[in-house]
């Protein structure tokens, strides 16, 4: 994992003391809340419906068990005792009150953690694979490139106040989990001819209320020049990106508007205006940074299967069911990667209390080399667990309710905050996240179903990503009464798509037994139980889904 | 943001978030600012609700809350009761029923 | 409203903003605007005392850049601090077109932007505070590092860390 020198820590120090001094001249009244606003936002502080809300910075979705450790102490002594883990790998916690946010925020700097630039009209956090550095597939690290880019987009004096929101996600396999063709700038790295590594450059990707798949802009970038092309992105997305219209000055409008021809023809002139100058990386410089992230110190294990695991396998039935779902192929031999499903069934997705977080916090130190992951689907991964450990660890997260063997099953379900907790939400999207579970709760249907991924947004800015579930739910508002809106047919994948909409808008009960409906018409259509919902969806198109939500009516 | 409704010439109560604490928080009689919805004053036409909110207001530039605005009630109840869904739950707090709970 | 120059106050701006309707002083440095100097090139390239220009944050400074030496001064706006179009255009005048006159930060200037400003190549601010100089002073001792490289002529963080290393490998 990165850890901080003397630079990096100085600069969060300097940050907090900085943020101290703005929440002073706030609460004596020398800025006004609309000066003040940006500020706080920039360091995370966010007022919602109930109250102020700080969103930690979890760079690229890593944590060590010390500073996952500090958020469950952070939570108890300056909120209510547990966390939100968001859809950007992040974690909220939703009482944080002003007078007490320089000290949380000094807390936090600790254990080399922060909130800047988690809102506001700058770059955001960088977001990657949650099984970097572990994945089997993997091409290179990308949890370098993140922190390259992290380093960089910090404090970025040109880039701070952009025409909007700029987020960044960067994939170093070719099965892509970190969403990159829905972002700003997605990056994939993969070889080219002569087998050296580099970028695939995405621009104009994003959700909200114009859904847009990135574009390819470049097809490899050099590694050196990442940061010089990420600059002359960023400034032609400054001077040209439009500011008259919230809702049209996302990077993706720009690209939409003058084309990608044009805006490639802009940033490739000013790249080449820039690219041996300051910023090209030397060879040195990316060493030294990768030095950080080089391989725990694994055991050789021998081939084949560890006695304890297989043993467990066959005759402990819920590990067996808990193994095949959240153990995903490790690169090093005998290990697994492990997600904790932050999602049991009835709970609010993506929370977690405090004791959650320190019990999470201790098996990582005794089986994960004290590396934790977040992930984008709002669940916890130990990233490199011996699979003669499996078994004992099924039954450490057993006793804190985090077994829950659903990892991209139906009630393995991304939800926004929603209207319970956030001031731009048009409907509550946690609640009907709970009773969708619920439905969903019997392991053997669930299981035979199969991979589906629901999505809940409780507005159309779609933190929840609706647009690129299998099913996707949008809240909407209906003279004061919630609907929630459906789409099918979304992904998030390296064959990304956008959802189709079903239909009219549905009430909530409706919803809840609608979901349901279109899952055994699945059941009923798929060809086969490896065919799944999206495959089936894709096969077979919108109309049969249609007919049985609609046709009764 | 708080959403501004537009003001109808019915009844409505002020709310804003306190300053330093960022609670949700109801302009009462007294002017002064309480937790509790059933505290707050009820301004019973669109008139005097303007009126009210010009006090929130300079009560803000005196930073003691934050962001203040209407919100428009049942006034045939014996408590203020928010007539948007939203400020209800505002009101109340979360509807989730979560195990890790609402209190610490 | 108190102009800044490098950090101190300057008592009385030496450069008379003139309207574009206005005859220009023979003798005094004349602030004009981006549309006169288009109008009026031909005619104000032949001028003895200095001239300055105000940029609006919409004119691309790829076109203007060429003529950027003509100016000792070039008055960069900003509408609103959060309209950050002139971030882009100071660093590109200083960096890519060598401009080396004063360039001055107008508009809704705030403490808390001025230390984004310097590092883009601003070095005069006219800022609506009392303690104007106090509020930069506290402004530039913001942070003592840097990631990135600037015109400003700060050393970044990874060339710090590279000259660092390669120290001590020369030692070793």
């Amino acid at each position: 994992m990165y850890q901080y020198d003397q630079i990096d820590q100085t600069l969060v120090d300097e940050r907090v003391a900085q943020f101290r001094d703005q929440v002073a001249r706030r609460l004596n009244g020398a800025i006004s809340e609309d000066e003040f606003k940006p500020l706080r936002l920039q360091n995370g502080l966010y007022l919602q419906l109930h109250a102020y809300m700080l969103r930690i910075a979890i760079p690229y979705g890593t944590l060590s068990s010390r500073q996952l450790r500090a958020l469950a102490q952070i939570g108890c002594k300056y909120d209510r005792g547990w966390g939100h883990f968001t859809t950007r790998q992040n974690l909220q916690y939703n009482w944080i009150r002003l007078e007490d946010a320089a000290d949380a925020l000094a807390d936090l700097a600790k254990v080399q953690m922060h909130a800047i630039q988690t809102s506001g009209n700058c770059i955001r956090n960088t977001t990657t694979d949650q099984f970097a550095g572990a994945a089997h597939d993997e091409i290179e690290d990308p949890r370098v490139w993140c922190e390259i880019i992290r380093q960089w987009s910090t404090f970025h004096p040109e880039f701070s106040f952009l025409p909007r929101k700029f987020k960044i996600a960067v994939t170093g396999s070719p099965n892509d989990r970190a969403a990159v063709r829905v972002h700003d700038i997605g990056l994939r790295m993969h070889r080219n001819a002569a087998g050296e590594t580099g970028f695939e450059v995405i621009v104009g990707g994003g959700l909200g209320r114009t859904p847009f798949i990135g574009k390819t802009i470049r097809d490899f970038l050099p590694r050196q020049h990442l940061l010089s092309y990420l600059e002359a992105i960023l400034r032609v997305y400054n001077q040209f990106g439009r500011r008259d219209n919230i809702y049209k000055a996302r990077i993706k409008i720009l690209v939409h508007e003058i084309g990608i021809e044009t805006i490639r023809d802009k940033i490739e002139a000013e790249w080449q205006a820039i690219r041996d100058g300051a910023l090209k990386l030397p060879q040195e410089a990316i060493d030294q940074i990768a030095a950080h992230f080089a391989p725990p110190a694994f055991e050789t294990l021998l081939g084949g299967v560890a006695p304890e695991y297989a043993n467990a396998f066959r005759t402990d039935f819920e590990f067996g069911l808990w193994a095949r779902r959240n153990t995903f192929k490790h690169k090093q031999p005998g290990y697994s990667i492990v997600t904790i499903s932050l999602k049991k069934e009835g709970e609010p997705p993506g929370d977690m209390k405090a004791e959650q977080m320190l019990a999470v916090a201790d098996l990582a130190d005794r089986y994960s080399f004290s590396e934790i992951r977040v992930t984008h689907e709002q669940n916890l991964v130990l990233p490199h667990v011996k699979q003669s450990d499996l078994p004992a660890l099924f039954k450490a997260l057993k006793a804190y309710d985090l077994a829950t063997p659903n990892v991209g099953l139906a009630s393995d379900i991304i939800a926004c905050p929603g209207l319970d907790y956030c001031a731009l939400a048009n409907a509550r999207s946690i609640p009907i996240a709970q009773q969708i579970a619920l439905r969903f709760k019997n392991w053997e249907r669930a299981h035979d179903i199969g991979e589906l991924k629901i999505k809940i947004s409780g507005c159309i800015n779609a933190c929840g990503h609706h647009h690129v579930g299998h099913i996707g739910i949008l809240g909407v508002d209906k003279n004061g009464e919630e609907f929630y809106q459906l789409t099918l047919g979304g992904s998030a994948d390296q064959d990304a798509a956008l959802g189709d909409i079903l239909g009219p808008a549905l009430d909530t009960a409706q919803t809840v037994d609608a979901i349901d409906s279109l899952v055994e018409t699945y059941l009923r259509l798929r060809r086969n139980s490896d065919e799944r919902f999206l495959d089936t969806y894709r096969r077979v198109g919108l109309q049969p889904f249609k007919e049985a939500i609609y046709a009764a009516a | 943001m708080a959403k501004a409704p537009k003001l109808k010439d019915q009844a409505h109560i002020v709310t804003a978030n306190h300053l330093t604490s960022g609670d949700v928080v109801y302009l009462t009689v007294r002017n002064d600012w309480s937790r509790d919805i059933a505290a707050a004053f009820v301004a019973p036409n669109a008139e005097a609700a303007a009126a009210w909110l010009a006090e929130a207001e300079a009560q803000a530039a005196r930073n003691i809350v934050v962001a203040p605005y209407l919100v428009p009630v049942d006034a045939g109840t014996t408590l203020p009761w928010p007539i948007q869904f939203r400020e209800r739950i505002r009101a109340a707090g979360p509807t989730t029923e979560k195990a890790a709970g609402g209190v610490a | 409203m108190p102009l800044l120059k490098d950090g101190n106050l300057v008592g009385e701006d030496a450069w008379l903003s003139v309207a574009d309707d206005a005859p220009l002083p023979e003798d005094r440095p004349a602030l004009i605007s981006h549309a006169r100097w288009q109008a009026d090139k031909e005619q104000l390239v032949g001028r003895n005392a200095p001239v300055g220009i105000r940029l609006p944050n919409t004119v691309d400074v790829l076109d203007f850049g060429p003529e950027a030496g003509r100016f000792d001064l070039i008055v960069l706006e900003f509408p609103k601090f959060s309209d950050g179009r002139a971030y882009s255009q100071a660093r590109l005048l200083r960096e890519r077109f060598g401009f080396g006159g004063e360039l001055r930060a107008t508009g809704h200037v705030l403490q808390d932007q001025l230390w984004h400003m310097q590092r883009c190549g601003f070095d005069a601010f006219e800022i609506a505070r009392e303690d104007a100089t106090q509020a930069f002073a506290a402004a530039m001792r913001s942070f003592s590092h840097v990631y990135q490289p600037t015109g400003d002529g700060r050393v970044s963080a990874l060339k710090q860390r590279l000259a660092a290393t390669r120290k001590q490998e020369a030692a070793e």
